[in-house]
């Protein structure tokens, strides 16, 4: 899997066998955590096997970027859009959580085209709540209307503490992120991976992609921005959205990309040190092999076990002098 | 604060058959997938032939990040090897035992990122392995989930002791007892007493899961059942899996079966992958015959004959003397296939008969003077067994003690993986454990009820 999947796979689970059994409703009380810290709870009793309370926890927003009544700005707006009578906002909310939503299974869609459709936009509950703002400002680029807040800083939350920056204009919107990472190596290779960013868009097959940009020094659209949303030790990427990049379906697709950018290039660094340990070990069994041929003679039943343990304290020594391709 | 420890810890058990995942605090896990890992038609167009390393190697960095992530896992690999002609499943895990340490690192990334979803860097993470596993493969598991997700912090937890937790009941918390985990490919017996495991005591028979699908598929085919070749395994397994019991008395039920067939004998249908056609056959004796392989193992193969009792008899005699008696107390049954109706009645009953007998024997010795206490024998069977092992870890997991027994990042980049090879047993605080058991037991009644 090359890009993160919209709907959370766990509850369009939990959802499809609920609606296939509908008569046999079980107790169901479950929290889990996704990337980003968003919390989901969800809760069903045996006796309105059609209700579903589903409550939703968003990341802690930093001091820049403001939440109206605990909720990202049109969130409300933007669940009732999309959901109809399926979902109702219950308020107060369930306590630690944003938001709860009561769902009701009666009023699916009968047609199981439209249902599972419906189930699987329920289940992208994350990206309707969390992209609202984006998705505003987007949608102004295509819309023939009054636009307002033009060129005014607009900054959002991605992760807990830290938000990305949106920059509207009248023809074009740039999207900045600062990119932070924990850990030493994964700064390293995010970097260049970022930097591959700027390379890859001149790849010929890419002309119509968003213009992208990679400096480590924080670019001028941001100058009105506090300090410490500043700080970034793997540099700021910005990119360019055209009305082209976001009119018809195209909007949901750029909005969930641009809302999990930060998600997905961590998920890539990781991905390359999997592949790196893969061709270490690669290496290991080489320099390995070589080794048992320079033994005088060996036992046949011997050489699997001694070359799991020798394996695994080679791997170590390997490491330090791992020279990259 | 560390925000890791506000979380819910990870909880994966990765075993040979299947891998149970999900998060602790919750009854039951959220993905339950077969772990299975199969690359897709990109990744695979590259020549994978051993002979020379370097070519190899470059033709990978050629072929670019789009082959090497167009991988999957579980059921969508299998059913992608279905419609694929070639097939390329690679099973990393064999016998209990991680064999293919590339194959399971991709495991979980898609696990953790596929499927759960989550940042590893804000979870703890409790994975588990079977207690034959030697220390080096705790150490690469370390290694692996430390510098490639960077989790805050790890403990692996040994199977059975895990299966223990999920047996308690709100009144009784022993860390004492026998686990028996059979699982689809590795059927141990493990003694545990106080939470460790008497590791010289560990006995283990080479009969699973796997090889009483292989059984019923053999008498399947030898009786003439048309059922494609290619389907014939899964027939088999589904077969175990919906109509297999145990029964009390092979005998008695080969006269049954005979005397009322149409109660009996029950009909499979499926189609035919390649024509489309329906077909149907009939599962007779391989109902009862599938599980009475752990009671009678010459039925299959003449190389292991040791009937499951007995196994866990002599298991339960070589462990110390002082423990022999709360460990008949607390027989615990865990995974998949332990899960045949009848199985536990059974079990106890022909356990008791080898401890009557032999206390009747030592009795005659002694000349009826002096009389032993009865031993009581007790075998635990509760809904959860097939993930009783994920459970155990999801209960450990939302203890307290559980964060400060794991080993962290920071020990790791301080003293290395070597840190990862012994993992300290720790009771939960007994009260607000058994709580906690008791209260998720209780919603585990309910919602097997929609898994089955």
């Amino acid at each position: 899997m090359i890009l993160l999947q919209c709907p959370c796979r766990y509850l369009l689970q939990v959802l499809t066998t609920r609606v296939q059994n509908l008569e046999k409703g079980v107790e169901l009380d479950c929290q889990w955590v996704e990337f980003d810290d968003v919390r989901y709870h969800i809760q069903a009793t045996v006796k309105n096997p059609n209700i579903l309370l589903l409550s939703l926890s968003l990341p802690t927003p930093p001091p820049e970027t403001v939440f109206s009544g605990g909720l990202p700005q049109g969130a409300i707006e933007a669940i009732k859009a999309a959901y109809g009578v399926v979902l109702q906002i219950l308020d107060p909310p369930r306590d630690g959580f944003n938001l709860t939503l009561k769902l009701n299974l009666s009023k699916l869609p009968p047609d199981e085209e439209h249902k599972q459709a419906l189930l699987v936009k329920i289940a992208s509950i994350r990206e309707v709540v969390l992209g609202a703002p984006l998705r505003a400002v987007l949608r102004q680029l295509v819309s023939r209307g009054v636009k307002s807040n033009l060129n005014k800083l607009l900054s959002l939350v991605h992760r807990p503490d830290e938000s990305f920056f949106v920059f509207p204009q009248v023809d074009k919107a740039t999207v900045i992120f600062p990119m932070r990472f924990k850990d030493s190596i994964d700064t390293v290779l995010a970097t260049s991976f970022l930097q591959e960013f700027v390379e890859a868009r001149k790849t010929a097959g890419l002309g119509n992609a968003p213009p992208c940009l990679w400096s480590s020094s924080p670019p001028q659209e941001l100058k009105g921005a506090p300090e410490k949303a500043l700080s970034a030790n793997a540099g700021f990427v910005s990119f360019v959205i055209f009305p082209r990049h976001v009119d018809g379906r195209k909007l949901d697709k750029t909005v969930w990309s641009l809302s999990t950018f930060h998600a997905y290039v961590s998920y890539h660094v990781k991905c390359s040190e999997g592949f790196m340990h893969t061709r270490m070990r690669r290496r290991v069994e080489s320099l390995i092999e070589a080794l048992d041929r320079a033994k005088p003679d060996l036992e046949k039943d011997d050489q699997p076990a001694q070359n799991r343990s020798f394996k695994r304290l080679s791997l170590k020594d390997g490491r330090g002098s791992f020279n990259s391709r | 604060m560390d925000p890791a420890t506000s979380r819910p810890a990870v909880v994966i058990d990765n075993g040979t058959g299947y891998t149970k995942m999900g998060f602790a605090g919750n009854s039951e896990p959220c993905f339950i997938v077969p772990t299975v890992v199969t690359a897709n038609e990109s990744s695979i167009s590259q020549p994978r032939t051993s002979a020379i390393k370097t070519s190899k190697l470059l033709a990978q960095h050629s072929a670019g990040v789009m082959a090497d992530l167009d991988f999957s896992i579980g059921d969508e690999a299998l059913s992608r090897s279905k419609s694929s002609s070639i097939a390329n499943l690679t099973y990393p895990i064999r016998h209990g035992q991680v064999d293919d340490w590339d194959a399971m690192e991709r495991f979980w990334q898609q696990s953790i990122f596929n499927y759960l979803r989550c940042d590893p860097e804000d979870h703890y993470f409790l994975l588990t392995e079977s207690p034959m596993t030697p220390p080096e493969s705790r150490e690469y598991t370390g290694e692996i989930m430390f510098e490639t997700f960077n989790v805050p912090g790890l403990y692996i937890a040994v199977q059975p002791v895990l299966a223990l937790a999920a047996g308690y009941t709100a009144s009784q918390c022993e860390m004492t007892g026998v686990v028996l985990d059979a699982g689809d490919g590795a059927t141990h017996v493990v003694p545990v007493a106080e939470g460790y495991v008497i590791g010289s005591s560990i006995k283990s028979i080479p009969i699973a899961g796997e090889d009483i699908t292989l059984f019923v598929q053999q008498l399947m085919r030898e009786r003439g059942e048309l059922v494609p070749p290619e389907d014939s395994f899964d027939v088999a397994r589904k077969v175990k899996e919906m109509y297999c019991y145990t029964c009390s008395d092979v005998v008695k039920e080969f006269n049954k079966h005979d005397n009322e067939p149409a109660k009996y004998v029950k009909q499979w249908t499926g189609t035919k992958p390649k024509t489309g056609a329906p077909y149907s056959c009939d599962i007779g004796y391989e109902r009862f015959l599938g599980p009475e392989l752990f009671f009678n193992p010459e039925i299959y193969g003449t190389d292991f004959s040791t009937p499951l009792p007995d196994l866990i008899d002599k298991c339960i005699q070589s462990a110390p003397i002082d423990t022999r008696r709360a460990l008949y107390k607390n027989v615990v049954l865990s995974g998949g296939s332990t899960m045949f109706k009848g199985f536990h009645k059974r079990l106890q009953r022909d356990l008791k008969k080898i401890i009557d007998a032999r206390v009747v024997a030592s009795e005659a010795r002694l000349g009826g003077d002096v009389k032993a206490k009865p031993v009581e024998v007790n075998v635990v069977s509760h809904p959860i067994q097939r993930y009783a092992v994920w459970f155990g870890g999801s209960v450990l997991a939302s203890t307290p003690e559980f964060l400060t027994a794991c080993h962290t990042k920071a020990e790791y980049d301080e003293r290395g993986a070597s840190i990862c090879r012994t993992n300290p047993v720790f009771k939960g605080i007994v009260f607000a454990y058994a709580a906690a058991c008791a209260f998720m037991y209780s919603l585990q009644e309910a919602t097997n009820s929609l898994k089955r």
